[in-house]
């Protein structure tokens, strides 16, 4: 009794000293909880913002995100047992851990979206991962307070702290951390903060003194990466953040041509942007492609080779692609990083339908002029999809120099069909491209397609023999979503708001076209 | 700060491009563009071989000799011009063209780097006046026009008229579309220039008593009227004092004009030739405004190609050095040539000579004249310089354009020599800019400009040529990554008064020995543009052939 009381005492002395000299020991432990807890939330929010993003689908993103993410914190949990010896220890290698993959998530996400095959094998690995150590931290701070505080008093306490983390998280994510920081500078931010728990850790238990001097150096190794994480993403931010894009900017690429911007939002919409100006967007660029494609082919059953300009994104080729009888695509695009884009991103490769990849296509990445000059070939229809006449250059490509260039690489009773700018806000230079068509010796048939992300678009479907074209529509392919026989025939009247007006005829030497083009768009452009 | 024009007139007196680098240097305060990492040579018309003619007894003697019809010394325009004539009237003569250079071309070279061909001299035609059939055929014959519209008007082909857009000026710190000063010019100058550009028109569309155009191209086509000719005594300086255009932004403009023609400015040249640098531009075309050009990223060296492509089989031998010209017998001309490429020298007897060089090598050639005024013309040495630069050359304004021009520069200012490419993307690629310049001469001492430029080195040209771009850019000037500099001790023949309609030039034009030796060439018209030196050539050829003018036009 008495030896066992003396040690009975003893202990109680030893935890009553633990706790009197350690008071702000539990208490410092219960702070991080909170801290932790904030992370592990917004890590979970963040992957699946990004994944809402990036695979749009936010219902479906967030659900499947927050599935893994719970069941990977069970795994993590479960995992807990087989650690042993220094609780503390673990604790803070887990911290340090947590804090270098959750605060490179968002960015890795952002960076790889373009370059990996399957996006989505990145991201749940990801959000396992993630889930797995944050799911550790939480029983291992249980055992580390167990001898500490009587055991209802630690539960209710570490799950207080847990739940009020994640309140805070649950708040300040949409309300401060989106608008302000972005997703990139807030997983680096909160990534840091779970490395900076770590290094309180360290420094506030004695018992850390024999390695604290190898944790101080990885503590300080992973806050400089995070640091340096924040100042490379401001380069990303710049345009995700920028006035200039309402959506999430998901990937940028400066090539030695253009910029290539796309983004993303909460209803699964991707959009592309060209040096700023819209591409398309995945929302509605059927229209703009079934309207581009289909009224020339609908009524050429023996087209067999077609030419594509412009068009890298691979959208004209998959409406292309509908018709059997064409047995060869050759699609000239500038920009080989454009169709590497398109080739290889998976989302990007559903919206195409794998385009890039059919055995009919043949690409070239080439400047269309250089090409069409020393082309032999001869086409049956040629589609010109071309980025609207904004500056000399391009306006090059709308000239009647280049026109009689491509009537040349024309089969007998050949079409041409070109994407000729808005004619309701440019209603001078829509009309001056088909009057430089006309006066390149086509028979011209000027129409347009409402596309809602663009407004009114126009196109001039252009005959080098007048008379071969007819618009019945007999010949539409199964499956589409805009286009039949009635609405071709509508698409060929214009409201007297966009009906024809005199211009210029668009040459080298005059360039009248980048000049109606500059003074109609110009005041958009503001 | 553009140069006041006082100033630079009295920089272009004392002749020296040290003074004018020094003067343009001290306008940029804390400008001095790092030029180590450039890389480039200096270039020269074939300075080498052409002064072997000094030391004739260096020149191996004749050790063959061959039989010709006609040779042709001088691959110029002129040269060129005249072989093609020859063989289009009478292909079944034997002829060869001797030239001193690698190539033929004149004024009108060229040369490339990894991008693009760009011209080392005459770079572009202004549409011809659609009167000048010849020149028509020609260009139809080069592909140049393809045809010809309803109202019977020349239609070219698009891509050889200088794309838009074609000129800018920087003015003011803005870059302004065209050459005439417009933007921030005072109500009074642009009055006073648009009151001459009216004269101009008017002059543009007048007739002589004779029932001639007063002005016209070639110049042998103009009116005789006495009047008009007087104009020819006086300077062109003088004549807009008398007309009380003062105005120093017209004055400037005119001065520019003239210098990119001439090489000299409205002081030098007479008025009769100031006036038709303006009033003689009749161009028509069915696709194209009367003041549209024809230019091709090699420059002229395009038609100089051509004009040798339609001149038939005959041989065009290069790197040939004629060191003597004189009458053989009764029926044959001598004619003494050494190969560079063989180094041996033959003698070649022919029926006739056309002798297409400068006035300056001519003279060499010939015996001396029969008594009368010696032609003395006036030629400013030239700098070119291509330019390979990293930027961007853009500024507030217009963007970058085929001609570009600063107010009130010494120089010429640049041509983009991509600026024709077929192409429809601005990529971020270096750029190929070639820069013109007409060196400041002293007509009282022409020779000392000359000797001045011959003698100055790379580093000297290149310090003023990436200063000139300094003012024009700020910042590009240390972008340059490669410069190549040609040097022409003699550019283009300068109109200076008397020069035209003087008795000097009608003498020099004589055939010689024996009527055998026929001369072409612009020193021989005191107008140095393409059309000239092609009726040069033609006429020389007729007059081989003793053909007139007017029997032919009626062959065909």
């Amino acid at each position: 009794m008495g030896e066992e009381s003396i040690l009975t005492r003893r202990r109680a002395r030893a935890v009553a000293s633990a706790t009197a000299d350690g008071a702000p020991r539990p208490a410092l432990l219960l702070g991080s909880v909170a801290v932790i807890a904030t992370c592990g939330l917004l890590y979970e929010l963040i992957a699946g913002t990004l994944a809402s993003y990036l695979l749009g689908d936010s219902v479906t993103q967030f659900s499947t995100v927050i599935g893994v993410y719970l069941f990977s914190m069970g795994v993590g949990s479960w995992l807990s047992r087989y650690l042993g010896g220094s609780l503390l220890r673990w604790f803070i290698r887990l911290e340090i851990l947590v804090g270098l993959v959750g605060g490179a998530s968002a960015p890795l996400l952002f960076g790889l979206f373009a370059h990996v095959g399957s996006f989505r094998v990145l991201l749940y690995g990801l959000v396992g991962l993630l889930g797995t150590l944050v799911g550790l931290e939480i029983p291992l701070l249980l055992r580390i307070l167990q001898g500490r505080l009587a055991f209802k008093e630690l539960v209710a306490r570490v799950f207080t702290f847990d739940y009020v983390g994640s309140l805070l998280a649950a708040v300040i994510f949409p309300l401060v951390l989106v608008p302000r920081l972005g997703l990139v500078r807030t997983a680096l931010l909160f990534g840091a903060l779970n490395v900076v728990v770590a290094g309180v850790s360290l420094l506030s238990f004695d018992e850390t003194q024999p390695y604290r001097r190898r944790y101080l150096v990885a503590i300080t190794l992973a806050l400089l990466a995070l640091g340096a994480g924040v100042v490379g993403a401001e380069r990303i931010q710049r345009y995700a953040e920028g006035e200039v894009f309402q959506d999430t900017v998901i990937y940028a690429q400066s090539t030695p041509y253009q910029r290539l911007v796309l983004t993303g939002n909460h209803r699964g919409e991707l959009r592309l942007f060209l040096n700023g100006n819209l591409q398309f967007s995945s929302s509605d660029e059927y229209r703009y492609h079934e309207a581009l494609v289909h009224p020339a082919l609908q009524d050429r059953p023996h087209a067999s080779r077609i030419l594509v300009l412009g068009g890298g994104d691979g959208l004209a080729v998959r409406e292309i692609l509908k018709y059997p009888q064409v047995q060869h695509i050759r699609l000239i695009d500038l920009d080989p990083a454009m169709t590497k884009l398109f080739r290889s991103n998976q989302l990007l490769r559903e919206l195409n339908h794998n385009s890039l990849h059919s055995p009919k296509l043949e690409i070239h990445n080439a400047d269309a002029y250089a090409w069409l000059r020393q082309d032999t070939a001869r086409y049956d229809v040629v589609f010109v999809d071309f980025p609207d006449p904004g500056n000399y250059s391009i306006g090059k490509l709308y000239t009647t120099a280049f026109y009689q260039t491509l009537r040349q690489r024309l089969r007998p009773g050949g079409l041409v069909v070109v994407q000729s700018t808005s004619p309701y806000v440019a209603r001078r230079a829509y009309w001056c491209v088909a009057h430089t068509l006309a006066a390149s010796g086509f028979a011209t048939v000027p129409y347009h397609a409402y596309v809602p992300s663009f407004g009114e678009w126009g196109y001039v479907l252009a005959q080098a023999q007048p008379g071969t074209w007819r618009a019945d529509g007999g010949g539409l392919p199964a499956g589409l979503r805009y286009l039949t026989p009635s609405v071709i025939s509508q698409l060929r009247s214009f409201p007297p708001d966009m009906a024809e007006v005199p211009t210029e005829v668009n040459q080298l030497n005059n360039q009248a076209l980048v000049r109606y083009f500059e003074e109609e768009w110009g005041p958009y452009g503001q | 700060m553009p140069l006041p024009r006082r100033q630079f007139l009295t920089q272009a007196s004392a002749g020296l491009a040290g003074t004018l680098l020094a003067g343009l240097v001290g306008s940029v305060p804390g400008c001095a563009p790092a030029r180590s990492a450039v890389q480039g040579r200096l270039r020269g018309a074939g300075h080498a071989l052409g002064h072997l003619l000094r030391t004739p007894d260096k020149i191996p003697a004749p050790t063959r000799t061959e039989t010709i019809d006609t040779v042709i010394i001088g691959g110029g325009i002129s040269g060129l011009a005249a072989r093609r004539e020859l063989h289009r009237l009478a292909p079944e003569r034997s002829t060869i063209l001797l030239e001193l250079e690698a190539d033929t071309g004149g004024n009108a070279a060229t040369g490339h780097n990894a991008r693009t061909a760009y011209p080392w001299g005459a770079h572009y035609l202004p549409i011809p006046d659609a009167r000048d059939t010849e020149l028509l055929a020609f260009l139809q014959q080069a592909g140049v026009l393809t045809g010809y519209g309803p109202t019977g008007l020349p239609i070219y082909d698009e891509t050889m008229l200088c794309h838009d857009p074609a000129e800018r000026l920087l003015l003011h710190g803005h870059w302004q579309a065209g050459l005439v000063p417009e933007a921030g010019v005072p109500a009074a100058d642009r009055a006073e220039i648009s009151r001459f550009l009216a004269d101009m028109e008017r002059l543009r569309r007048a007739m002589g008593p004779d029932g001639q155009d007063l002005f016209r191209l070639p110049l042998t086509l103009s009116s005789s009227d006495e009047v008009t000719r007087q104009l020819d005594t006086e300077t062109m300086a003088a004549w807009l004092d008398r007309h009380g255009y003062q105005s120093e932004y017209l004055r400037w403009y005119l001065d520019y004009s003239y210098r990119d023609d001439f090489g000299v400015s409205a002081l030098q040249i007479s008025a009769w030739a100031g006036l038709h640098y303006f009033a003689a531009r009749k161009g028509q075309a069915h696709n194209a405004p009367a003041d549209a050009v024809l230019t091709w990223p090699q420059g002229n060296h395009f038609l100089a190609e051509a004009l040798q492509a339609q001149g038939g089989p005959g041989r065009v031998q290069t790197q040939a050095l004629v060191f003597g010209l004189h009458e053989a017998n009764d029926s044959q001309l001598a004619v003494q040539v050494y190969d560079a490429r063989t180094r041996q020298s033959t003698t070649l007897l022919a029926r006739h000579v056309i002798l297409a060089t400068p006035w300056h090598v001519s003279k060499h050639l010939l015996p001396a004249p029969a008594a009368g005024p010696p032609l003395t013309p006036l030629h400013a040495p030239w700098l070119v310089a291509n330019l390979t630069v990293a930027g961007y050359p853009g500024g507030p304004g217009q963007p970058l354009s085929w001609d570009n021009v600063r107010y009130g520069s010494p120089a010429l200012g640049y041509i983009d020599a991509e600026h024709q490419a077929l192409r429809g993307y601005e990529a971020d690629e270096p750029r190929s800019l070639t820069f013109y310049w007409a060196l400041p001469t002293d007509p009282a001492d022409p020779a000392a400009a000359r000797r001045h430029a011959l003698a100055s080195t790379y580093a000297d040209w290149l310090a003023l040529v990436l200063t000139e771009l300094e003012l024009m850019h700020p910042g590009l000037a240390a972008q340059v990554t490669a410069a190549d500099l040609w040097v022409w001790g003699h550019g283009m023949v300068a109109p200076t008064p008397g020069y035209v309609w003087g008795p000097a030039r009608a003498l020099a034009t004589q055939p010689r020995l024996g009527g055998r030796v026929h001369l072409a060439h612009t020193d021989l018209s005191g107008v140095s543009v393409f059309e000239e030196a092609f009726h040069q050539g033609q006429r020389a050829a007729r007059a081989v052939l003793g053909a007139s003018s007017a029997d032919f036009q009626s062959a065909t």
